[in-house]
């Protein structure tokens, strides 16, 4: 698994899945395996991501985390403790998939109710509150009840819920879910914001974009297996063969003489295939060398998902 | 512990809202539909003590009055979470599931029990031998005893609300058809919860105030055993399904 012995080696290590698996059992005597084998480890102040297809299994390895649901095999545990005994003793700062909240409750007294069995002393609840609002732009909002809040506003309402205190774990499930493009970047930023040396975090998404930009890790998921563990650093990335997508500004002539197994993909605009970043820069070096006027070079799929294509690819 | 504590104030809250209002408006319009055309009817006649022909109605309807107030207090107490998704973000806070619901149940418990002084408040008025202190003694009582069955249920299924009741009501139906045998079965009823027990109670707590102790202890013996039960399956079991 690349990447996945680094990490536990260099940082203390926070979650610890080990041999966990979980079979849903009917009365009728079906069973469904939702998780299987899987161990993973993740370290103190790091970022991963979770990603795999739907019914993958991430919402299931969640709720494990949580302790809402019991592993039927192998462990789950943080900081050495159950997961569940974690939980209850520490608190997790938690956005789930599903925003669910009472309906008839406000916003603001919501977030007032949750504040208070987090444990934020009586003083500071209502700067804590405030501080939230004003950080997920509910300001306008906070007097509205859950039910009339639209689905952005309620993913914010949520992800509001999970900073109200300073939590060293974060567990955010689809957290953009349902968010405007430039909620979707605020909550990049957010998220960024949180990075910090004693806090662990963990997002899983479909939007292998935002993974890519946010996590220092990815753990792509398949029919409830670890199939691969992704870093999404540049500098691990080391494509057998990767398709760039080179736009000029002048020299399309020229890129035509110099490349001519690159693929015209539109107006100035040249698909190139290469074997390696080292061969990707030699290319660029070449044309720019004769005169080309590189405008942007893009990778058609990126590191993530690439790699992801190819793990799901695999597994199904 | 202490945020728990705090916390109570908006469960309390959530009771008065959401049950207790209809628990109060229910009771009222009870009363008053049975009792107020038999007090013009009677007149002069009219009494409101224990020697009035309609006491005996009076203890009744106060009786079914609790059973069907503990039957809305304790309604979706565990499943409601957990049917809409609720759990996920109470219990991602440093808080214990277990602690969380007893605390709701004993919360509850209050809100049925001022629910029912409001209403044995209303009662006196036209019945004026009808005790308070003896009608919260009961209330209180039978939430233990059909509250117990009642959370556990909420626990164990997603269906409380019509297994309580169906429990209820078989328990009376098969104690009446098999509990005067002299079989197995007679045995076997005597497992079912002992409803059989509440006009009795009713009559001798609500009427006289005072009752069997065995009688009241393995009411509440009963309601408390499942209730342990459910917080037991509540710190094993997943909250998720």
């Amino acid at each position: 698994m690349p990447g996945a012995s680094d990490h536990s080696a260099a940082r203390a290590i926070v979650i610890e899945f080990k041999n966990v698996g979980k079979t849903y059992r009917s009365l009728l005597g079906n069973s469904v395996k939702a998780v299987e084998e899987f161990s993973l480890v993740v370290a103190k102040g790091e970022i991963l991501g979770i990603a795999g297809p739907n019914g993958a299994g991430k919402t299931t390895l969640i709720a494990m985390m949580l302790g809402y649901l019991r592993p039927t095999a192998g462990t789950v545990e943080i900081d050495g403790l159950s997961a569940r005994h974690y939980v209850e003793r520490n608190g997790i700062g938690y956005l789930s998939e599903l925003v669910a909240i009472p309906p008839k409750w406000r916003a603001y007294t919501a977030l007032v109710r949750y504040a208070t069995l987090a444990g934020i002393p009586d003083g500071e609840i209502h700067q804590r509150v405030g501080y939230v609002i004003e950080l997920l732009g509910l300001s306008e909002h906070r007097d509205k009840k859950v039910k009339a809040l639209s689905k952005g506003n309620l993913q914010r309402l949520g992800l509001a819920q999970a900073l109200l205190r300073d939590e060293k774990i974060l567990v955010l499930d689809e957290p953009t879910h349902g968010l405007d493009p430039v909620w979707t970047q605020r909550f990049r930023d957010i998220v960024d914001g949180l990075r910090r040396p004693d806090r662990t975090i963990l997002i899983a998404s479909h939007n292998l974009d935002e993974l890519q930009r946010l996590a220092d890790r990815v753990a792509i998921i398949d029919r409830g297996r670890l199939q691969r563990l992704v870093s999404t650093g540049y500098e691990h990335a080391a494509p057998a063969m990767t398709r760039f997508r080179i736009a000029v500004a002048r020299g399309h002539e020229l890129v035509r003489a110099a490349l001519p197994q690159a693929e015209e993909a539109g107006r100035d605009e040249f698909n190139v295939t290469v074997h390696s970043i080292q061969e990707l820069n030699s290319t660029l070096a070449n044309l720019i060398a004769q005169g080309v006027l590189v405008a942007s070079v893009v990778p058609e799929h990126s590191v993530l998902e690439q790699q992801f294509r190819e793990a799901v690819g695999e597994s199904s | 512990m202490i945020s728990l504590a705090k916390y109570s104030l908006w469960q309390f809250r959530d009771f008065v809202l959401e049950r207790g209002i209809a628990i109060v408006l229910i009771g009222s319009l009870w009363g008053y539909v049975m009792f107020e055309p038999l007090r013009r009817a009677m007149g002069p006649q009219w009494t409101g003590d224990q020697t009035s022909p309609v006491w005996g109605v009076a203890l009744q309807v106060a009786s079914a009055v609790v059973s069907l107030s503990v039957l809305i207090a304790v309604n979706g107490i565990v499943s409601g979470d957990r049917k809409a998704g609720y759990y996920r973000f109470l219990f991602s806070k440093p808080i214990n599931p277990v602690i969380y619901y007893a605390q709701l149940f004993v919360v509850y418990m209050v809100g049925v029990l001022v629910a029912m002084l409001i209403l044995s408040g209303l009662l006196r008025t036209i019945f004026p031998a009808f005790s308070v202190r003896n009608f919260l003694l009961y209330a209180g009582l039978i939430y233990v005893a059909m509250g117990g069955i009642g959370f556990f249920l909420s626990v164990a299924t997603r269906y409380d609300w019509l297994t309580l009741a169906v429990v209820w009501l078989g328990s009376r139906i098969l104690r009446s058809v098999y509990g005067s045998r002299n079989d197995w079965r007679s045995k076997a009823v005597e497992l079912l919860p002992p409803v059989h027990k509440l006009d009795e109670m009713a009559n001798s707590l609500i009427g006289r105030g005072s009752a069997d102790t065995s009688d009241a202890v393995w009411l509440v013996g009963y309601g408390l055993v499942f209730f342990v039960l459910g917080l037991v399956i509540l710190r094993r079991g997943s909250l998720a399904d």
